[in-house]
């Protein structure tokens, strides 16, 4: 099987946030990538994202022009599994759709080789129903970045219930290759720190809507009383409440676990548009 | 745990926004009695440390004027500065001594009918329009007021620890707590420098209502093999960005003050999430019970130091 040193090139599926994030890491790594998207238009939507992305990063002194033009050179896409065939490593990225992932996961493991290591990025879904669609499902596990993939120093390492020990520890070894500090946890709703972060956030808007305190002074008590980097609610505000009502939701619905129980407020705000800062408002109003 | 001193500034520039010197009565010199005398002194009030032992009472004292000290090498602070705030720094184990104070801000230890008590006794000393503050962590506002025959001046105002550098400060009103002492306390905490939150009187009230079982959910974690005490300290710190790990965070807090506080929150919520998951009290069993024994969630080289 395909060990960490060997991997040179990398299929990425779906040029979404994640996708696009991901990808810019593994071309930034110095790995050669190629991108399945549904369409032409939506592969052009997601790379004009990387490009947004990398020249935020030069603004602000983090990139140099080299460094990215290196990157955008690359990283090409594609819109048909064949330009897949010769990947060592594949990281699927598509949105959280239970039929869309099975069904994409099993034709691109076909197309490539027989013992190419195969990651989810999943947030959501069990890394154990996915692998069923897989063949070889050994070589098969979780590799969970988190948003903003480029910035965040951390990716979960997930084995399913078929994952192999020598898989497990070329996912580790990948991660290391992208520069990220690896930690290891199992098959379980949230993996590790979502299941630590959804309890809270939920906990905050309940406590919130039970008028415990105004949502400045709940932030602030948190971010000065612990030294949290944002209060939750404003936590909630970037990442969506639409995207945490989302996980929170595929969360208890595999767990029944009261505390993963979406609060009323959060289902009332996303029925009303207010969405967090991408809509304009959530938690509150952004001038 | 985080040392905000930056966002405090200086004491002299905290010291302009006192807009008076007040006479403030601290009873209980304790660390958090302690705390609130630095944060009360430096700021120019008059401040009477009371304790109910002579020894307890000049322990108080010398702690102020060695964090004073300790702020002047460091350069936060003048000598000259530190010598006004010990002029106005007295210490006493009569209770009467305070008959003049604006404020008494009690910080003994948490027992709900020994804080009513002080209170009762307190009526019979302070001013009926001095302000009195609990700095209770986990009884309730409501409950310690109903001591005072005033309770309307009683405001619950729970410091941080270190005081002196832990910028917030939960404001609490309790059930019969009136509109004006909420207001000139708030005044009061903002001369001090604070930033105050109003929160409901509950349980915890913020910081612990949160803090709490997030750290309860990490020990299950930990239970459940989701990782390993490194792997999830790391979860945290590099996943949630949050300064500490949960795990070094407990060994600090010491696990049988985790114990005793989540015992005292789950008693009172009935929330699982708040219950001390079954390795606190294997850990307890044991004498891993933190930093303080060199031996809790991680090793210590010695007591109270390094981390292994």
């Amino acid at each position: 099987m395909v060990n960490s040193t060997q991997i040179q090139k990398v299929a990425v599926l779906g040029m979404g946030t994640m996708g696009a994030g991901i990808a810019q890491v593994c071309a930034a790594s110095g790995l050669d990538v190629v991108v399945l998207e549904a369409t032409e238009a939506r592969w052009h939507d997601g790379l004009g994202r990387m490009e947004r992305f990398l020249d935020e990063g030069i603004r602000r002194g983090k990139v140099t022009p080299a460094d990215r033009d290196a990157t955008l050179a690359r990283v090409r896409g594609t819109v048909s599994e064949h330009d897949l065939a010769a990947a060592d490593l594949v990281i699927e990225a598509v949105s959280e759709d239970l039929e869309l992932k099975l069904e994409l996961l099993s034709r691109v493991a076909e197309k490539v080789r027989a013992d190419a290591i195969v990651a989810t990025n999943t947030s959501a879904m069990s890394v154990t129903e996915l692998a069923v669609a897989v063949q070889n499902p050994e070589r098969f596990g979780g590799l969970h970045f988190f948003n903003p993939a480029p910035l965040m120093p951390l990716v979960e390492v997930i084995g399913a219930l078929q994952t192999s020990e020598h898989t497990l520890i070329a996912l580790e070894q990948i991660a290391e290759v992208l520069g990220k500090q690896s930690i290891r946890t199992k098959d379980r709703p949230g993996f590790l720190v979502n299941r630590l972060l959804m309890p809270y956030l939920n906990q905050a808007i309940q406590e919130y809507d039970d008028g415990l305190a105004d949502a400045d002074d709940l932030d602030a008590a948190l971010e000065l009383g612990l030294g949290y980097p944002m209060g939750p609610l404003k936590t909630l505000d970037l990442i969506g409440l639409d995207t945490h009502l989302h996980a929170t939701t595929a969360a208890w619905e595999q767990s029944r676990d009261p505390h993963l129980v979406a609060p009323p407020l959060l289902e009332r705000l996303v029925a009303a548009g207010r969405l967090g800062d991408k809509s304009g408002a959530g938690f509150r109003s952004r001038k | 745990m985080a040392s905000d001193e930056g966002a405090l500034g200086t004491a002299e520039a905290v010291r302009s926004l006192a807009p008076t010197s007040l006479t403030v009565g601290v009873v209980g010199a304790g660390t958090m009695g302690i705390g609130i005398a630095v944060t009360s002194a430096r700021v120019g009030h008059r401040v009477i440390m009371h304790d109910l032992r002579p020894e307890s009472v000049k322990s108080g004292t010398d702690g102020v004027a060695r964090f004073l000290s300790r702020s002047v090498e460091k350069g936060k602070l003048s000598a000259a500065a530190r010598d006004g705030a010990l002029d106005c720094l007295s210490g006493v184990t009569d209770l009467g001594a305070l008959e003049h104070c604006d404020v008494v801000i009690e910080a003994i230890f948490e027992d709900v009918d020994a804080k009513r008590e002080l209170l009762a006794r307190l009526d019979d000393i302070v001013r009926p329009d001095a302000l009195i503050h609990t700095n209770t962590s986990t009884l309730s506002v409501t409950a310690i007021a109903a001591g005072s025959r005033l309770p309307e001046r009683v405001v619950g105002s729970h410091y941080c620890n270190p005081a002196p550098l832990m910028s917030l400060v939960e404001l609490v009103r309790g059930r019969l707590t009136s509109d004006a002492a909420l207001d000139r306390t708030r005044l009061f905490l903002k001369g001090l420098g604070k930033r105050a939150v109003l929160c409901a009187d509950v349980p915890g009230f913020i910081v612990n209502r949160f803090l709490v079982p997030f750290e309860n959910d990490c020990i299950r974690a930990l239970e459940n093999g989701m990782g390993t005490v490194e792997s999830i300290d790391r979860a945290i710190t590099s996943g949630l960005r949050f300064p500490m790990g949960t795990f070094r965070l407990l060994d600090i807090v010491g696990l049988d003050i985790h114990k005793a506080v989540s015992l005292s929150l789950y008693d009172q919520l009935r929330d699982p999430r708040f219950a001390p998951p079954p390795l606190v009290d294997r850990m307890i069993s044991a004498g891993q019970i933190g930093r303080k024994v060199a031996r809790g969630f991680y090793e210590y080289d010695s007591a109270g130091l390094l981390g292994s």
